[in-house]
């Protein structure tokens, strides 16, 4: 036996054979589980779209409301205090033996 | 020529999708799952592999620039999903969630049985033994010279197999050669 025969012996071995039901059973189950891919069903769309409906409601919701006041940086507390330091500064520029 | 009738249905713009996509199926399923089973050895994730490369096939059909034939891109769409199942394998095993799944590995016997019912159990037995010896033969070579053996059976040429493994032709013949001296040693009896 040459070569390319004893070649062509072990690629022969090395097939794969399957009865033709088999293969049947394998196209309908692959058919089977690409149909739903190929083809989007529309009520399978549904959630999404109930999804972007909310969102867009929300966001038109919240560009309606006034904006709240901006919070005040320096409390009015703050500004007495400030005034009371500057009293301080006035006492301290006295001598001590004028008071 | 059949391979022709598939490939040019499933880029033609006017014909029904799913006589494209059954054209397609039809047409190389067989090559496909044998790949498969030869690359992991088990007929479950075979016919996993088998259908998932079919369905990402059909998906990405666009992306398909025609460089290579329909052939060779799906057989490499399942190669790198084989490449997949084996990382996966060896991730579960490092983590100690892989059991041995038995039952996956061969082909259950129903499925071993001829088409020609004349002498089915004993064609059935005697074809399941050599199944598990020529496998048995297969799984025990290393990785790319597995690849190598799994495609040429598939009666791919050295340049086929080298654009789909991404490999040079010389490193294909090379393990080719080496594969071939290893199944011929093991599977001396059945040659």
């Amino acid at each position: 036996m040459n070569d390319e025969e004893k070649e062509k012996k072990l690629l022969s071995a090395l097939a794969v054979s399957r009865p033709e039901a088999f293969w049947a059973r394998q196209r309908a189950a692959i058919r089977a589980a690409a149909g739903p891919a190929r083809r989007p069903r529309a009520w399978l769309l549904l959630p999404a779209a109930g999804l972007a409906a909310l969102l867009v409601a929300v966001l038109a919701e919240r560009t309606r409301r006034p904006s709240a006041p901006e919070p005040q940086a320096v409390s009015l507390a703050f500004i007495e205090h400030m005034d009371m330091l500057a009293d301080m500064d006035v006492l301290e520029a006295v001598p001590e033996g004028k008071l | 020529m059949a391979e022709e009738k598939a490939e040019k249905a499933a880029g033609a713009p006017g014909i029904d999708p799913d006589t494209a996509f059954g054209l397609l199926v039809e047409e190389h399923q067989r090559r496909v799952y044998a790949a498969a089973y030869r690359l992991t050895g088990n007929a479950a994730a075979a016919e996993d592999i088998t259908q998932e490369t079919f369905i990402a096939a059909w998906r990405h059909l666009k992306s398909f620039r025609g460089e290579s034939s329909l052939k060779t891109w799906l057989l490499r769409i399942a190669a790198n999903k084989s490449r997949s199942y084996w990382r996966w394998k060896k991730l579960r095993t490092w983590v100690g969630l892989d059991q041995r799944d038995a039952d996956g590995e061969g082909p259950a016997l129903q499925e071993m049985l001829p088409d020609d019912p004349a002498g089915r159990p004993e064609q059935a037995a005697l074809a399941a033994d050599l199944e598990r010896r020529v496998q048995a033969a297969i799984s025990a070579l290393p990785p790319r010279q597995r690849e190598v053996a799994a495609l040429r059976a598939q009666e791919l040429s050295v340049a086929e197999i080298a654009a789909i493994l991404g490999m040079a032709e010389g490193t294909v013949k090379a393990h080719w050669f080496e594969a071939r001296r290893r199944l011929e040693a093991a599977l001396g009896e059945y040659l």
